[in-house]
């Protein structure tokens, strides 16, 4: 009898166990629909989720932005902010897996312009228009990146160019004047050729990631426009990209390669460990970003470089355009239930206390009106604060579809600096890639022609 | 004949109770009870995955909206040049398998023989095994590089003929991709058929010997039909990690370039996913790699078959 009791209860607790286990795997499945505390009139009484990326354009930016989410909490306790750092292969993808869940961030980023209207065509971006007064919208620079329909989409927090930076010591050794990089593009080649025949590699770049061809497209490729509706006026299926007015930078990017003035191991080094050869001096002159001459100053190289605008190379209005963008954008997400509590901290990023903080910790230029020049004290550093709030910028690879931009401006033009196609060739191709967006994402494509339109 | 023996019987043992026709059902049912937590572990984990993403290959999502496409994401896979690259590079990887199990079953084989210190030299083989793919990535595409370490010492060697752009350049990169993947695996190799060549008797190999057989032939017409099963089965398993896991590889190593010359299923079955945000799509790639998959398994099947017939 006493092991039928003890049989008995052992079963009871064997039951009891597993539906334990049953109803606690349920309990995990049906997931929370919890988004943090309900919505409150209070700007400053809630949670909210930030999913922040900035690190591989603008190293230390991370950092700041935790101990900014840090001094906001502590200036108001009622509020919670977790920071969710994103990779960069998977920040568009990411955010639509969220986006079709309706769950995620309350504050996400993307890529300015596209990158982000394509979301705002989708409804899943709250307008900041409404959200935030005009008068402190009206401070923020290149907001027209963001801007459809009058209402502006996403917030800029810093302003990135990519300057042409050059190396004056191996300009001196090969005889060149180092005080300014080549003006044009015949003078580029013709220093392309002297530093070669130097022993120097004359332009080092890394496009194992493949994004150099998007680039080159941006500051060499948009120089025969006159305006960026031409170009998206190729996307939007009115115009043909085999056209050498869209296409010649190709043509370009091949004589480079060609000649052997690329470093020789452009196709199998990252673009961040090009930039650290270009550092220790092992090639001549490159493009690199604010956020890397910044680094560079920081390790007391700023004296080795000069920085200035791409080389002339077209005849269009475009060319006379720097290349200055805000890069990230951030923006409140339809689904948020906190949208006053995400403004008023995206609001607050801009006061000028922390427009001077972000800048003296990443170098990076605030994208405000507000900030105060005095503070950038390197000569360098001024030279490009001046370059960037030129009054014309442009970052041409903003307007390209991510499917184009991704599959054709950068791994067709992988494959060229790889040696395995020419430049006739992979204009066809990123003629063939466009019309396969087209067709493979047509609403996409409709929404992106009536945008060009105007 | 002896007397009598009797025995007495201890009446104080409980005798079991008699069998109930309701107590038994009840019994019967407690061992389905016990699993279920795990049954619905493995559908939750393996099942409703897979009947999602066979599901998902039917609907494609533009501007956030799902719809039925029927099998317009497999004709779409099959007029996409990046997928038919991306199979191709996957199936000629499937090279990397014999050369891995010729490698390791003659490394087994000669550890077999009693080398001394033959444990010592199975671990050092073995090490790249355990070793994370992403460590292992990240280090050879600083040693592969155009200027890596690889090519500096052959360039110092006046083998500068030998110094190729090993995964800058579209020809060779998957050259470059098939000897990393042989290097990691062969560990694996090695322990699977050394464990495999140590549980065989002793006996058929020196009888052999003695009968005049050479090294060679007591190898290869005694020892290694023994092995044949495991063979096999390590045949099909790395062909299925050939397959279905080179993902990490390949990511950190090239990223699938130069211009997609190195791209393989499951990275394009990543990229449609979690960059390009087509679930449809990359769904429907994740069913064809799991058909290819599923016949290898098939042929494994019927090898394990035909062997236990034998």
């Amino acid at each position: 009898m006493q092991v039928n009791h003890i049989w008995r209860s052992k079963r009871r607790l064997a039951f009891a166990s597993a539906a334990a286990v049953f109803v606690l795997i349920l309990g995990a499945c049906s997931g929370s629909s919890d988004q943090g505390s309900q919505a409150s009139g209070d700007p400053y009484t809630g949670s909210l989720t930030y999913w922040f990326w900035g690190e591989s354009d603008v190293p230390g930016s991370t950092a700041w932005m935790q101990a900014a989410v840090s001094r906001y909490e502590g200036l108001h306790p009622g509020i919670h902010i977790e920071l969710v750092p994103q990779a960069t292969q998977t920040l568009q993808g990411a955010f639509q897996t969220a986006a079709q869940a309706k769950t995620g961030p309350d504050i996400a980023m993307q890529w300015a312009t596209l990158p982000v209207l394509t979301p705002v065509w989708r409804g899943q971006v709250a307008p900041l228009t409404g959200l935030i007064p005009e008068s402190e919208l009206s401070q923020w620079l290149n907001t027209q990146e963001n801007t459809y329909q009058d209402k502006v989409w996403a917030m800029p927090l810093y302003l990135l160019g990519v300057p042409f930076v050059w190396n004056k010591e191996l300009f001196e050794k090969a005889g060149l004047d180092s005080t300014h990089g080549p003006q044009t593009w015949d003078e580029f080649l013709a220093d392309c050729a002297k530093l070669k025949a130097a022993g120097i590699t004359p332009i080092t770049v890394g496009d194992k990631e493949g994004a150099f061809g998007s680039w080159f497209q941006s500051v060499v490729g948009t120089q025969t426009l006159d305006s960026i509706e031409e170009l998206q006026a190729v996307y939007a299926g009115k115009a043909d990209f085999s056209d050498p007015k869209y296409s010649g930078y190709l043509t370009r990017l091949a004589e480079l390669k060609d000649k052997g003035y690329l470093s020789s191991d452009v196709a199998s080094v990252e673009a961040t460990q090009a930039w650290q050869n270009f550092a220790q001096g092992k090639g001549a002159m490159t493009w690199a970003t604010d956020g890397n001459v910044a680094a560079w100053v920081k390790q007391g190289l700023g004296s080795k470089f000069g920085v200035g605008k791409t080389p002339l190379v077209g005849t269009g209005k475009l060319a006379q355009y720097y290349d200055a963008t805000q890069s990230i954008s951030a923006f409140i997400t339809s689904w948020s239930a906190e949208k006053a509590q995400a403004a008023a901290f995206l609001t607050w990023l801009h006061t000028p206390e922390n427009l001077t903080s972000w800048y003296t910790t990443t170098g990076a230029f605030p994208a405000d009106k507000r900030f105060d020049p005095s503070v950038v004290k390197d000569p360098v550093m001024a030279q490009l604060y001046k370059l960037d709030t030129l009054p014309n910028q442009l970052w041409a690879e903003n307007y390209a579809p991510p499917q184009v931009d991704d599959q054709g401006l950068r791994t067709v033009a992988q494959a060229l600096l790889a040696g395995s196609t020419s430049a006739s060739d992979a204009t066809s191709q990123i003629a063939g890639i466009i019309k396969a967006w087209q067709t493979q994402q047509p609403d996409d494509f409709k929404t992106y022609a009536k945008w060009a339109e105007g | 004949m002896g007397p009598a023996v009797h025995t007495t019987v201890d009446r104080t043992i409980v005798a079991p109770s008699p069998p109930v026709k309701g107590r038994r059902s009840r019994g019967d049912s407690w061992p389905y009870v016990f699993i279920l937590p795990m049954v619905v572990c493995l559908g939750l984990v393996f099942a409703y995955p897979l009947i999602t993403v066979i599901r998902n290959s039917f609907y494609s999502t533009s501007m956030g909206e799902t719809t039925f496409s029927g099998l317009e994401n497999y004709r779409s896979l099959f007029q996409d040049p990046v997928f038919m690259t991306s199979l191709f590079n996957s199936l000629k990887l499937l090279a990397v398998v014999p050369v891995v199990t010729v490698v390791a079953m003659t490394i087994a084989l000669m550890l077999y023989e009693g080398t001394k210190g033959w444990r010592a030299y199975r671990l050092m083989v073995f090490v790249p095994y355990i070793i994370p793919a992403t460590a292992i990535g990240i280090s050879f595409s600083y040693l592969l590089q155009q200027n890596g370490i690889l090519n500096i010492t052959l360039r110092g060697l006046s083998l500068d003929f030998l110094a190729l752009d090993w995964i800058g350049n579209s020809n060779i990169v998957l050259f470059s991709i098939g000897g990393v993947l042989v290097w990691t695996q062969l560990g694996f190799g090695v322990v699977v058929f050394t464990a495999s060549l140590l549980s065989l008797p002793r006996e058929l190999s020196e009888a052999a010997a003695i009968d005049g057989a050479t090294r060679w032939q007591t190898n290869r017409l005694v020892v290694l039909p023994q092995v044949r099963g495991t063979v096999e089965f390590f045949l099909v398993l790395q062909a299925i990690q050939v397959i279905a896991w080179t993902f990490p590889y390949v990511y950190v190593l090239t990223h699938g370039g130069p211009g997609n010359a190195s791209s393989v299923m499951d990275l394009y079955v990543w990229r449609y996913a979690f960059q390009y945000s087509s679930p449809g799509l990359s769904s429907a790639a994740a069913v064809v790699l799991l058909l290819i998959s599923g016949v290898l398994i098939a042929i494994y099947t019927r090898l394990r078959a035909k062997q236990g017939e034998r």
